[in-house]
């Protein structure tokens, strides 16, 4: 019997995002929530499980943003929106020993989680990136700690019997892969369109099981990687001018000469 | 002085990165594949070592490069980002053990610490990290000075690809148009404010007035599909400077604005005045763009007429 493995982040919500004065990220007060391209794994994950035969969808989580006392249900609700789309169960790794987090740290903690629940999955999906660190790495990372294939920035996925054939989207062309299973695969945005869960599918969530651990727990030790010495907000200051008028023609030629005055528009 | 080792497989990346090892004042060992190692004459001038992988999976590179990783043991190993090289880094990362830091805008070595700044937050913020050495990172392309090498280069060594996992069945190019976003002077930008497809020719007809190039956001490029790819400006599409952006019923999404952050002028035309992209625009104008463009493009075309 075997899983499909889906990895997922409780990121930091950049629409939601809080600052002081000063501009200053006010990181502990920003809300979680689902990084948005694991919704495309979970996605592919569900429409892969009859194909393959999986007996369960199984999401793996650390909690990278802390302190991790005050984050659990801010990040358990944010992995209930995976359970809600489909996955089976999440097991959470939340430990202020590894906050912040770091990509290396963080598959660390994934591989000792992974190990600790004896998994054996067919597949193993994640995103191409995360909406709050949009670094990239981490499956590669993942997949390279498990001895396993890798193959990111997948735009097609397609399983034959024991290997995968992957359309993988790149700068200048697509390139079509294979890999033998098990293999660890990062989808892109567009791979396919996640369907928001059913008010039934949601209710449905609190009932699936969502456990969390401590490093302690998995038996490892594993100390942050990375120094935040500094997150501000990114002040591009923009005019902000709403250009009013009377008809159209006069809001045209008020903008026409506003461009002129500003020496970027040359007629 | 800092051992640094350089990873590209395209020249231009590798003069980036080479630019970027000198500044930090390093010892500059050079790791080649693709059409770098085919020309690695043009970059490999004062060079401590250099060493060409042969191999084309990324899987292969990256074996290849943990080989020479183990011999040169470097402090630093810097690359520019391109997607096969985020995939190349986060393997030699995670077999290394070192912290890999994508995308870094700003890079320096304090007190044998690597400090670096990078955007986060879909492009919203910034942070400033420290990390031990030996660390990786890369860097987006086109930011860092192309370095002109000089001196003699040194005689290469070729590694052996790291054992292939994954094999290539084919490539596809993708389809380009004569689009060229990233030196355009003033770009025209379309979003989901345009009803269908058809109706984008009015902001054909006002870039063509203004000399412009077309750009669109996200839903137009990935999802309608009505523009290529190369036309997609944002987070996961390209980052413009041009002197005057005009976004035209585009609502503005973070990872939309995170692309336009060093347009010198952003215009925004929305019939919806709460649109976020107004606070992201220095001239806003809140209209039906199916009414306010042909006007103004008519404008246009009578200033040019007289």
């Amino acid at each position: 019997m075997s899983e499909i493995v889906v990895l997922l982040k409780p990121a930091l919500n950049p629409d939601m995002l809080r600052a002081d004065q000063q501009g200053n990220l006010m990181l502990d007060a920003i809300k979680l929530k689902l990084s948005d391209i694991d919704r495309n794994a979970v996605q592919l994950a569900n429409e892969l499980k009859q194909k393959i035969g999986a007996t369960k969808i199984v999401g793996l989580a650390v909690l990278t943003w802390g302190p991790a006392s005050k984050r659990q249900k801010d990040a358990e609700s944010a992995l209930r929106e995976a359970l809600a789309m489909g996955v089976d169960e999440v097991h959470l790794v939340a430990d202020d020993l590894i906050v912040p987090g770091d990509p290396l740290t963080t598959a660390q903690a994934l591989k000792a989680l992974f190990d600790k629940l004896g998994l054996n999955p067919k597949i193993i999906l994640a995103g191409e990136a995360t909406v709050d660190s949009f670094s990239s790495q981490l499956p590669g990372r993942f997949a390279q700690l498990l001895g396993l294939p890798y193959i990111s920035f997948a735009k097609k996925v397609e399983v034959q019997g024991d290997k995968v054939v992957v359309d993988r989207d790149l700068e200048d062309y697509i390139e079509t892969v294979e890999a033998p299973l098990p293999a660890v695969i990062s989808v892109t945005r567009e791979i396919n369109s996640p369907r928001l869960p059913t008010l039934i599918q949601i209710r449905r969530a609190f009932k699936k099981p969502l456990k969390t651990y401590k490093l302690a727990d998995l038996g490892v030790s594993l100390q942050a990687a990375v120094e935040l010495a500094e997150a501000k907000v990114l002040m591009v200051k923009r005019k902000q001018v709403i250009i009013e008028g009377d008809t159209l023609e006069e809001i045209a030629e008020k903008l026409i000469e506003a461009l002129k005055a500003e020496g970027v528009l040359k007629i | 002085m800092v051992k640094v080792l350089v990873y590209a497989d395209m020249v231009k990346d590798a003069l980036e990165a080479i630019g970027a090892a000198q500044t930090l004042g390093g010892e500059i060992h050079l790791t080649l594949s693709g059409e770098a190692a085919e020309k690695y004459s043009e970059v490999a001038g004062g060079a401590s070592s250099l060493a060409l992988i042969k191999g084309e999976t990324t899987d292969e590179i990256a074996g290849g490069l943990i080989k020479v990783y183990d011999t040169v043991s470097p402090d630093l190993v810097i690359a520019v980002s391109t997607k096969n090289v985020k995939d190349i880094l986060s393997r030699l990362a995670a077999e290394k053990n070192l912290p890999l830091a994508i995308d870094s805008q700003e890079v320096s070595l304090e007190n044998g610490k690597l400090q670096v700044k990078r955007n986060i937050m879909s492009g919203r913020a910034t942070a400033t990290l420290r990390y031990d050495l030996p660390a990786a990172i890369t860097l987006p392309p086109r930011k860092f000075k192309p370095a002109t090498p000089t001196g003699s280069a040194p005689a290469p060594t070729t590694v052996e690809a790291g054992p292939a996992k994954v094999k290539i069945l084919g490539r596809k190019e993708k389809q380009r148009g004569a689009v060229d976003l990233e030196s355009a002077e003033i770009i025209v930008s379309v979003g989901r404010g345009f009803k269908k497809k058809e109706d984008l020719k009015l902001a054909f007809e006002l870039a063509e007035v203004l000399g412009a190039q077309i750009g669109c956001s996200r839903p137009i490029a990935a999802d309608l599909q009505w523009l290529g790819e190369e036309h997609w400006v944002g987070l996961s599409g390209k980052k413009v400077a041009p002197q005057a952006y005009i976004a035209i019923g585009i609502s503005g999404a973070p990872q939309h604005i995170a692309g336009i952050l060093d347009a010198k002028i952003v215009v925004a035309i929305n019939k919806d005045k709460s649109a976020p992209i107004f606070k992201a625009a220095d001239y806003g104008v809140v209209a039906d763009l199916y009414k306010f463009v042909p006007v103004l493009v008519q404008k246009l075309k009578e200033k040019k007429g007289a």
